[in-house]
């Protein structure tokens, strides 16, 4: 049902993907064609030397039009980001686009301050949420997907199917029942309440991504172990989880971003600026602020920073996680 | 003592994960099954079990045909506009240039950013004097096609999607690029040594070998766009009269604006059941192309 293959293969995509030797050799040594034109003397034929201007006008044209993309598509962005810069006054005259002719933190400085967008609260609050939760579940997927993957018992397939189909569930499913049960349990308005039910919804990516990782660790690990007297749990904790270090990296960067960036959860289970999350507080600073633009932008870019960071640093591992959870089924 | 063990170590491992899933998402999600058929109102325990009457009551319902015929619209629209660019861009960076990875980083961008975050920055996108969509339109002479967009009903709903569809791009990049990987470099190369041009290779022989990342990025965008709540209500709260009102946004308002709580449980279950018939399809494409390779 799940194939273990995509982890290899990405894993030979970074690297020699490609036993070939380059095409364009191949192309000038034997060619079993005779040339169209008669070839004069020693230089190349009239047709090769074409065919090397054609493919350079492609790829200038391929990334002529790659780079008007890239330009639509980081436009956002730096607006973003100049704007930030920027004083109230050179907002509503310039716009958006110019860069700051003054520059300025203010805007940073007006949505921290405790008095006035109190963004240092509800980054506090999503530091709080995130970290538990990302290790929860990614902890409770580990346990699953190494009970998942390095044994075999009646209904294990079955088992496997039920929780992985957890992934798919659009959350509004959910959202009703898990906002009275929380009011029912007087977790309703802490942060308890979204720790919990990130931790369970991240349940299925953890596990699927730890069994597959698991299914590919040998045997023989974990039987040598067992002929030398360890027990199943010390195998598990000395043999198997360092091991996992890697899988655990890239679950943590997309555990880490998927709860940071979550607004639909904390938006129905929390209420008081107490136990606000930063996409919460953004939020509702927009509303308090609709022509405060220079202060949005601030905000937006204090909220983005740690999932950017993230993105920045461990790159590799998130892509690679994208690729993991998409591959699924 | 081994026969035992064939079930109880892997149960010791299983039973916590199992509990937790089972309480905060099974459980959830059997309950709002149940909760469609009272007339909860969001508080207390006094409601009754209405049978059908909900579903009855929301097939007549206007503000929900328009959802629906909003959400259609989306889909549409998710499943072809960040599909394609997705696949063209991957296309594009194929192969191992080192500006293919700084090009590839920039595109993947939006993916870890909050759509709140990216609802916010389009909204000023599309600010009808200072936004740069406006600002752009005027600069070519296109005056006429400068509106408010978000307030103007006939366009909300589309400018609402590129914001979405900004994100979505890099995500089916991403599984585009991983497909790519997997289509042999022989195979391509032997397509253009037999005199394939290069619209000839892509469509006979590297789209044809995509096919099970196009089922993924399919199935995922369309789970994807079907849930997608928070862009929308950042930018437009379903609004201007109810024109980007999609399931999802009305289901949140039916029964977190008007706590009409079994109301709102009817909408999710529907949507629920829209994406189970996506998951369906999803392992029938899977089913069928293992039966193929096999």
């Amino acid at each position: 049902m799940i194939r273990p293959e995509p982890p290899t293969l990405l894993e030979k995509s970074g690297g020699g993907a490609t036993p070939l030797s380059p095409p364009e050799k191949s192309g000038g040594g034997a060619t079993p064609l005779s040339p169209p034109e008669k070839s004069g003397g020693g230089k190349a034929p009239a047709w090769i030397a074409r065919g090397v201007w054609s493919r350079r006008l492609s790829v200038a044209l391929r990334y002529g039009a790659l780079t008007i993309m890239l330009v639509l598509f980081m436009a956002p962005v730096y607006g973003a980001i100049v704007t930030a810069f920027k004083t109230q006054a050179e907002v509503s005259a310039g716009g958006y686009w110019t860069i700051p002719r003054r520059f300025t933190i203010d805007n940073f400085a007006r949505v921290m301050d405790p008095d006035a967008g109190n963004l240092g609260l509800y980054l506090g609050n999503s530091l709080l949420l995130t970290i538990p939760a990302s290790l929860l579940s990614i902890g409770l997927g580990t346990l699953a997907g190494y009970g998942l993957g390095k044994y075999r018992f009646r209904g294990d397939g079955l088992l496997f199917v039920f929780i992985v189909a957890g992934m798919f569930l659009p959350p509004q499913i959910a959202l009703i029942p898990v906002f009275r049960l929380m009011n029912d349990i007087g977790l309703y308005d802490t942060l308890w309440a979204v720790i919990i039910i990130h931790t369970a919804f991240g349940i299925p990516i953890c596990t699927l991504v730890m069994r597959n990782f698991f299914q590919v660790v040998p045997n023989a690990l974990r039987e040598a172990a067992l002929i030398d007297g360890a027990n199943e749990y010390s195998i598990f904790l000395r043999i198997m989880l360092p091991l996992t270090l890697p899988a655990l990296a890239v679950l943590a960067t997309l555990q880490f971003t998927w709860i940071w960036n979550d607004f639909l959860w904390p938006f129905i289970l929390t209420q008081r600026a107490e136990s606000r999350t930063i996409m919460v507080g953004i939020l509702n600073l927009t509303g308090q602020y609709t022509v405060d633009w220079g202060g949005q932008a601030a905000a937006s870019l204090i909220g983005s920073l740690p999932t950017l960071f993230i993105f920045i640093f461990f790159q590799r591992y998130f892509i690679k996680g994208l690729t993991l959870g998409a591959v699924k089924g | 003592m081994l026969r035992r063990h064939k079930w109880i170590v892997p149960a010791s491992f299983l039973l916590l994960p199992l509990l937790v899933y089972f309480t905060f998402v099974i459980l959830p999600t059997l309950n709002s099954l149940y909760y469609s058929f009272t007339n909860w109102v969001g508080y207390g325990s006094d409601y009754k079990f209405i049978g059908l009457a909900n579903f009855e009551k929301i097939f007549s319902d206007r503000l929900f045909s328009n959802a629906i015929r909003n959400t259609a619209i989306w889909l549409a629209l998710a499943m072809t506009v960040p599909t394609l660019l997705g696949l063209a861009l991957a296309l594009g960076l194929q192969g191992k240039r080192r500006i293919n990875t700084v090009y590839k980083s920039l595109f993947y961008l939006p993916i870890c950013l909050s759509p709140v975050i990216i609802g916010i920055i389009w909204v000023w996108l599309y600010s009808p004097k200072l936004g740069i969509v406006n600002i752009f339109l005027r600069a070519l002479g296109l005056n006429e096609l400068a509106t408010a967009w978000l307030a103007n009903p006939n366009t909300a709903l589309i400018a609402v999607f590129v914001a979405w569809a900004w994100q979505q791009t890099g995500l089916n990049m991403v599984i585009f690029l991983a497909g790519l990987t997997s289509v042999p470099a022989p195979l391509v190369e032997a397509a253009k040594v037999d005199g394939a041009n290069t619209w000839q290779t892509l469509r006979k022989v590297i789209i044809p070998m995509l096919r099970p990342s196009t089922v993924v990025v399919l199935a995922l965008t369309a789970i994807n766009a079907l849930k997608s709540f928070e862009i929308i209500w950042v930018m437009t709260r379903g609004g201007p009269f109810n024109k980007s009102d999609t399931l999802a946004v009305f289901m949140y308002s039916e029964s977190f604006r008007k706590f009409k709580m079994g109301y709102g449980s009817s909408a999710a279950v529907i949507l629920f059941a829209m994406t189970l018939i996506i998951i369906f399809l999803y392992f029938k494409q899977i089913a069928r192309a293992e039966e193929l390779y096999d």
